[in-house]
């Protein structure tokens, strides 16, 4: 707007500090509620000065007004419709286990929970160098279908067809050498002219790791060698 | 004539002087509309070819599973999922909004307000630049090192947040990198095309004046803008689970995989509204002028579209009904999505309406129009049973939901671009396109979509699951009888990207030696056809910047010799 | 050489174009926002325990910068005052302060986030840590944002050209101002 409207600013600015003072001071009276209020009704107080002092939305066109509310609302509809889910953690016939969980473990103890959480993370870690988990890897990527025994008896590996490698089977090992293990590991089993249903895991692991894996992979056979 | 020539050179010499670079720089670098409009419609374009591939490679994967594909090779499972994946994405975000919004956004609204530009011709470059940009990601993201991203396109976590999942780090991150400067380009767009609308119409055009195509893109934009936000925050946040290890969307670390599908979906579902309405908008235009009757009610038609577009927001957990969501929200969101087909039935009422007793002229756009409102139809009513939580438990995740969403993106996408690059070709590019060639190629098109998707259906009555790479590994799933299905779907494939090389043809054909097309080929009423064809920069002479007399709909009156009456002609 | 369109001289609306542009602008800023704060809120409520990691935030940080971002507010908004009058000399000094002000506040922002990492508060360490991180550091992009777009503007005003651009620039550094004065009391206070 280019009309002049009178606003004093400077005092509009100092009602703004004091209101700053306000609630960084709430939280010393230690009481929950009153600093709640204090935190966000005063940044609703505030908030309102700057919109309608300093952005001028008092003396602007109602389309102007109906654009933010119509924004506002709608992050209030994406709370009401998010939040049966995501922050409570149990509702008609279902509980977030995993959620109530991380609830429990944090209010008992913080502390130890961080430190739970960073030795779950070693034991995972996927390229944590010098200790590639190569038996962990092997159950999570490769047991899928070669089983966690290397019998190709993985739950997603009965109903294929062909069937995937057994590795106990001394048949299986009469045919392989490492190298050919590890190409088919790194770039599928279309580059060894095996099944194309093995697929390439190259961009997983480096040549250090790929050569864990095959080493793993062959201490399921008859020899172990 | 003279007058023509005079307003040519005019045009030219306006280039000259307000536009520095030169030659092809002229085209990558304008900021007139129309030039911005080709290189979306271009560029969209040559996508589609890209999406329609990938079609065509995993189709004939799914029918001879193992073979090798000509022109591909064999598709290893990886393969698959990130074809499947960038099918998707590509189609949706890089076809249809850049084509339905973008393209005939840009060259239709200033056109049919009556403005020489859009309000921010900078921006609308800008917006151009990054949406370009954002192509040439995705598509870089299939050829790195692990091949593309394979998560689907909604990309929920883990799947999408951890490398160790999706088997292709970068692949993923340069594809939610994609995804977010594709966002970021319809944001600087959408402001553009709402400003403009808004404020920019000619003199004396009131908000009842304006074409409904161009209502229908304003509230689409509109829709975009104010969904978007919270995906793209969930944007910010599935990257730093990608990349720095956070763990927003990971239980284990305190975060809620539930949030990324309600972040995703409260954008997803409305961003269907997004595409859907300006597919309505050319749809509404186009029958008015063929029925040469005035649309059946305007005002009933423009505030049906905004309420679709309120209600829109209220739908979006449909779904999630078996994510695990508390199911009194999915009882409370079953009855919105159902609530929602109310107005949208209103709108193809209005549009059977506008056709009743009206002088039909069968003419290609016309065939589109009417074939764009009997294939949604389709897609609308099966969606009822998926928003049906009961239903949709059996249904989820088949065939049954691939085929009701392509009978709704398709006529979306394909049938209302089809339409409107048909209808207003000769204000594009000067030159009339063949109706012979044109005709050919829609039955070309819509038969073989109706034999692909149909059979589609009945797999998925059948309990086929959509996110399978080779049912021959499921001897339950695998029967002879859901195999001929899928051939049968896969050959209808066949012949329908078969029969686009008669539309790329006519077009080249069209462009080079068609007929040159006079102002107003269609006898229609709105102001883009009172200036040349194609129009000249500026689009009208400074000096006959058009004004509005009347609404666009004028057409058939009785008391009138003529039956159309161009919005700028005076009483 | 650009000249305007004929289109940007036009305003059926009432509300000049730019204007009308910016409150766009910030309601699909106000989403971006909304959709981040409300996901960090839901958690936060569901959470309890995350009150044990917010206790190491220091408030004393946070108050300084809402004092310096609603400083540099009022400047925006007297530079304002001086463009509606012509001053483009005086408006483009108001708008150096205000830049002045954001680079304030990057410099508490890096020296609180330096010692926040150097005790092993990092945005991997707890979810609380990585909302934390998102969404100051969303904020800071947009401070760097406005404060970089506030220099092109600034160095126009001074030549006395396109002096409605002041305010425009104006409404969004408020805008980036309110969503810290909310951002101080979710991060901050609420422990």
């Amino acid at each position: 707007m280019s009309d002049n409207h009178h606003v004093n600013y400077k005092r509009v600015y100092l009602w703004l500090l004091a209101l700053l003072v306000v609630s960084v001071a709430g939280p010393f009276i230690g009481i929950l509620s009153v600093t709640l209020i204090t935190a966000f009704g005063i940044a609703v107080v505030k908030a309102n000065l700057v919109i309608q002092n300093f952005m001028h939305l008092r003396w602007e066109k109602t389309l102007a007004k109906w654009v933010l509310i119509t924004s506002l609302a709608l992050m209030a509809l994406f709370v009401a419709g998010v939040a049966p889910d995501v922050m409570r953690h149990e509702g008609q016939n279902w509980v977030n286990v995993a959620a109530a969980d991380a609830v429990e473990r944090g209010v008992v103890d913080e502390h130890a929970r961080e430190e739970e959480l960073a030795e779950e993370e070693t034991d995972v870690a996927v390229a944590e160098p010098g200790v590639f988990d190569a038996v962990g890897q092997f159950n999570l990527i490769c047991a899928m279908c070669h089983g966690s025994a290397g019998d190709g008896m993985g739950a997603a590996g009965l109903a294929l067809d062909p069937r995937p490698a057994d590795f106990t089977d001394p048949a299986f090992w009469e045919t392989r050498d490492d190298q050919r293990v590890k190409t088919a590991i790194r770039d599928g089993g279309v580059a060894v002219g095996a099944s194309a249903l093995m697929a390439p895991w190259g961009a997983l692991y480096d040549d250090a790791q790929l050569d864990a894996l095959v080493e793993y992979v062959r201490s399921f056979g008859p020899t172990g060698q | 004539m003279a007058q023509a020539t005079v307003d040519v050179q005019h045009a030219e010499h306006d280039v000259h002087e307000h536009h520095g670079p030169q030659g092809v720089l002229k085209y990558l670098w304008s900021t007139d509309h129309k030039v911005i409009a080709m290189q979306y419609l271009f560029t969209g374009m040559f996508m589609a070819v890209v999406g329609g591939f990938m079609a065509y490679v995993f189709r004939m994967q799914l029918a001879f599973p193992g073979s090798s594909v000509p022109g591909f090779g064999i598709v290893s499972p990886g393969e698959y999922n990130a074809l499947v994946t960038n099918h998707g994405t590509i189609m949706i975000f890089w076809v249809a909004m850049p084509v339905l919004i973008a393209a005939f956004g840009n060259f239709l609204i200033p056109l049919m307000i009556g403005a020489d530009d859009m309000v921010f011709p900078r921006i609308n470059r800008l917006s151009f630049q990054v949406f370009f940009l954002s192509a040439l990601v995705i598509l870089g993201s299939l050829f790195v090192e692990g091949g593309g991203f394979g998560g689907a396109w909604t990309a929920y976590p883990p799947l999408s947040a951890q490398g160790m999942y999706n088997q292709t780090p970068l692949g993923a991150t340069l594809w939610l990198i994609g995804v977010a400067l594709e966002f970021v380009a319809f944001l600087l767009g959408g402001i553009n095309f709402i400003t403009t609308l808004m404020n920019a119409r000619a003199p004396g055009m009131k908000a009842y004046d304006v074409p409904l195509v161009c209502w229908m893109i304003v509230i689409a934009s509109i829709l975009f803008m104010l969904s978007v936000g919270p995906l793209i925050a969930g944007a910010v946040m599935l990257l730093f689970d990608q990349t720095l290890g956070t763990g927003f969307y990971d239980p284990a670390a305190g975060g809620d995989p539930i949030l990324w599908q309600h972040l995703f979906w409260f954008f997803g579902h409305p961003e269907v509204y997004v595409v859907l309405l300006p597919a309505i908008g050319i749809t509404i235009d186009i029958v008015a002028t063929f029925a040469r009757k005035k649309v059946f009610g305007y005002k009933l038609m423009l505030y049906t579209t905004v309420a679709t577009g309120v209600l829109s927001f209220f739908v979006w957990a449909h779904h999630q009904f078996i994510s695990g969501i508390d199911p009194r929200m999915a009882n409370v969101f079953m009855v919105t999505t159902l609530l929602i087909s109310v107005p949208i039935a209103e709108l193809m009422f209005v549009i059977i309406a506008t056709l009743y007793g009206g002088s039909i002229r069968l003419t290609t756009p016309m065939l589109w129009a009417l074939a764009f409102i009997a294939e949604f139809l389709i897609g609308g009513v099966t969606g009822i049973f998926l928003g049906a939580s009961g239903a949709d438990i059996y249904f989820h995740d088949t065939y049954f939901v691939l085929a009701h969403f392509h009978y709704t993106f398709f006529p979306i996408a394909i049938i209302g671009t089809f339409a409107a690059l048909t209808y207003w070709f000769p204000k594009m590019f000067g030159k009339m396109m063949s109706d012979t060639m044109g005709k050919i190629h829609f039955w070309g098109t819509i038969i073989p979509f109706n034999v692909i998707f149909i059979p589609l259906f009945v797999l998925g009555m059948g309990g086929q699951h959509r996110r399978i790479y080779n049912y021959q590994h499921f001897p339950d799933l695998a029967g002879a009888d859901f195999q001929l299905l899928r051939v049968i779907a896969t050959i209808a494939l066949l012949t329908m990207l078969a029969f686009q090389l008669v539309f790329f043809f006519n077009f080249l054909h069209s462009l080079l030696w068609g007929e040159k097309a006079p102002k107003n080929p269609w006898n229609a009423n709105t102001l883009e056809w009172t200036t040349e064809s194609p129009p000249p920069h500026g689009n009208w002479p400074p000096d006959q910047m058009p004004k509005v007399y009347r609404g666009p709909y004028e057409y058939g009156r009785p008391d009138r010799e003529p039956d159309f009456w161009p919005q700028d002609e005076p009483a | 050489m650009f000249v305007k369109p004929i289109a940007t001289t036009r305003s059926a609306t009432g509300i000049p174009t730019g204007r009308l542009a910016v409150w766009w602008l910030l309601a699909s800023e106000v989403v971006i926002f909304g959709g981040l704060l409300g996901s960090y809120i839901m958690h936060r409520m569901g959470h309890p325990e995350w009150a044990e990691a917010a206790v190491h935030t220091n408030t004393w940080f946070g108050a300084f910068n809402t004092f310096v971002l609603l400083t540099s507010s009022f400047t925006a908004v007297l530079a304002h005052q001086a463009a509606e009058s012509g001053q483009g000399k005086k408006a483009a000094k108001y708008l150096l302060l205000t830049m002045g002000g954001a680079l304030a506040f990057l410099l508490v922002k890096s020296v609180e986030w330096t010692i926040e990492i150097s005790h092993g508060y990092t945005i991997t360490a707890n979810t609380f840590w990585s909302f934390y991180y998102t969404a100051a550091g969303l904020h800071g992009l947009h401070v760097i944002a406005g404060a970089i777009i506030m220099g092109f503007v600034a160095a126009d005003a001074w030549r006395g050209k396109e002096l409605q651009r002041v305010e425009l620039i104006g409404i969004y550094w408020h805008f980036v101002d309110l969503v810290w004065i909310f951002l101080f009391p979710l991060l901050y206070i609420a422990k």
